[in-house]
């Protein structure tokens, strides 16, 4: 009987962190969110606009900032 | 499309850093398999020394594939991808640096301890203590640089292949030292702090993690970034990748007591990790229809794109082997694996199929960039790559079943009498061709390998750094 109970317990455990991780998502939300690989490329974002129909939101990163950690920049 | 301007030019020092370690470590650990490989069929080849005995080489060989080319895949991939998909300049440069610089020692401990036969004889963590406690530290640093640079980010949502790169290191650093605690008695000898079973379940939970963990989550989080960019075309459920995540890191870190059916390891625990693998195979498939199903309108592709092909043949790979892990744990069918070549032949489905041909695609995908490239030295060689690579695969998990299968029936016959009916020995000469085609295999793979290795550094010698800061800077 306890293993039933803690079996379906860690069911609705699953459930209830999936539900709370996606509580506040909409489907319009998680659809931006999956065009993120595409968002700092340009020329691919146009490409998967036109093939998806969806609006990838682009951004372009600033030159780099040299100083305590970016010795590279 | 509407262009905002945000964040500070990537880090791609790096990512370039670790890729070339990747392809180098690809082909040293590559070569040490076909090498041992090559002693199962001509014992000649153990050269009657002591470190280069097949009970050195084959922990050597491990050690390199997993922590020196899956590793250095997985430490580039995720700083490419974590940067790209944050739009924020990795965090520290200083701790990236010594993430690479401490991480390549930590191989070349493996590489010159193993051989001399210092071990902790525990599979998959047989760097010794000394060893140990620096990987942690340069895990730690890894764990710092990857999570600041998350919280950082510009971007509201953290992407999906962001929790996977996140719960390997997690998991990762939690597996290495619970495995890991022992008391030392010098610099290189140390004695687990666990005994009898319990070591061997605390071993064979870090051992099936170590596949679960380091060998399938981080490369998960690098299939949902390369496959969407290389089609062109977001994940095919964003959803169902969020569900994936859950359910694959709720369920893959019971399933480690399969490793011990049928030893002392309690019943029930056995039969837990049997119950556990059987249901592993959901979040497994699902993540693994989600990145094929990514692909839906855009399969013509495959017919040009030889990176493509290598990313798809990676799911494809993926799927067959989570699905035949489950059934091996099924304890009747496990009676009849365990302990044979079966059991290799699984583990390199996973790791030739999965493993590296994901990491090939992703590779050839970031390669480019990250030199200021247009594309790879030479595409063909990319496709020839792909057939030495899949050819090779196919001839060695062939071959090892049918060793594997061959070796469980033979052990398992018994005379009327109740006595054995082939000797050891008899099942060892039954396994010589399969050993033979085996090496065939690895030496096809390996020449894949050595192709890539020619294609990069004819890539890299006229990488155009300028190009490429460019590039990192409006990507």
């Amino acid at each position: 009987m306890w293993e039933i109970i803690l079996n379906l317990a860690a069911v609705i455990c699953l459930y209830g962190t999936v539900e709370y991780c996606l509580r506040d998502q909409s489907g319009e939300a998680l659809d931006e969110a999956s065009l993120i690989p595409f968002a700092d490329d340009p020329e691919v974002a146009r490409r998967v606009e036109l093939a998806t129909g969806k609006q990838v939101k682009a951004v372009a990163p600033e030159e780099a900032k040299p100083g305590w950690g970016n010795v590279e920049a | 499309m509407s262009t905002a301007s945000t964040g500070q030019a990537y880090n791609y020092k790096v990512v370039r850093q670790f890729v070339i370690a990747t392809v180098v470590w690809g082909v040293i650990g590559m070569a040490m398999g076909v090498w041992i490989a090559s002693q199962l069929v001509w014992p000649d080849m153990n050269l009657d020394l002591p470190w280069t005995t097949f009970g050195r080489l084959r922990p050597l060989h491990t050690s390199l594939v997993i922590f020196g080319f899956a590793g250095s895949a997985q430490f580039a991939a995720s700083y490419y991808a974590v940067q790209r998909t944050c739009q924020v300049r990795l965090y520290s440069d200083w701790l990236a640096a010594f993430t690479f610089w401490g991480w390549q020692s930590v191989i070349v401990i493996m590489l010159v301890t193993l051989p001399l036969g210092y071990t902790t004889t525990k599979e998959y963590a047989e760097i010794e203590f000394s060893g140990a406690v620096w990987m942690t530290v340069v895990w730690v640093a890894y764990a710092i640089v990857f999570f600041t640079t998350v919280v950082q980010r510009k971007t509201q949502h953290i992407y999906v292949g962001n929790w996977f790169f996140g719960a390997f290191i997690v998991v990762i650093a939690m597996l290495h030292v619970v495995n890991h605690l022992s008391i030392p008695v010098d610099w290189f000898k140390s004695y687990p702090v666990y005994s009898g079973a319990t070591d061997a379940m605390v071993q064979w939970w870090y051992g099936h993690n170590a596949v679960g963990f380091f060998l399938t989550t981080g490369f998960l989080g690098m299939m949902y970034y390369f496959v969407p960019k290389q089609v062109g075309r977001p994940v095919y459920s964003y959803r169902l990748s969020i569900v994936h995540f859950w359910a694959l890191i709720t369920l893959y870190i019971w399933a480690g007591p399969h490793h011990l059916h049928y030893t002392a390891l309690p019943d029930w625990a056995q039969s837990l990790g049997m119950a556990m693998s059987l249901i592993l195979l959901a979040p497994s498939w699902g993540g693994m229809i989600n990145g094929m199903m990514t692909l839906s309108g855009a399969w013509h592709k495959l017919r040009t794109d030889p990176i493509l092909r290598f990313l798809v043949l990676s799911l494809a790979f993926y799927g067959m082997s989570t699905f035949e892990g489950p059934m091996m744990a099924i304890k009747t069918v496990n009676a009849l694996s365990h302990y044979t070549d079966w059991t290799i032949g699984h583990v390199h489905a996973g790791a030739l199929g999965w493993v590296a041909m994901i990491t090939f695609g992703s590779l050839y995908h970031m390669i480019p960039k990250v030199f200021g490239r247009e594309q790879m030295y030479s595409v063909p060689l990319i496709n020839l790559h792909f057939w030495l690579a899949t050819i090779g695969t196919v001839l060695y998990i062939a071959s090892m079943w049918v060793n594997g299968i061959t070796q469980g029936l033979m052990w398992r016959a018994v005379n009327d009498d109740g006595t054995l009916t082939y000797s050891f020995v008899e099942a060892l000469q039954a396994s010589h061709p399969g050993f033979v085609v085996r090496f065939a295999g690895g030496v096809f793979f390996l020449g894949g390998m050595l192709l890539m290795a020619y294609n990069t550094w004819r890539t890299v010698r006229v990488a155009d750094l300028k190009v490429a800061h460019r590039d990192a800077q409006i990507a």
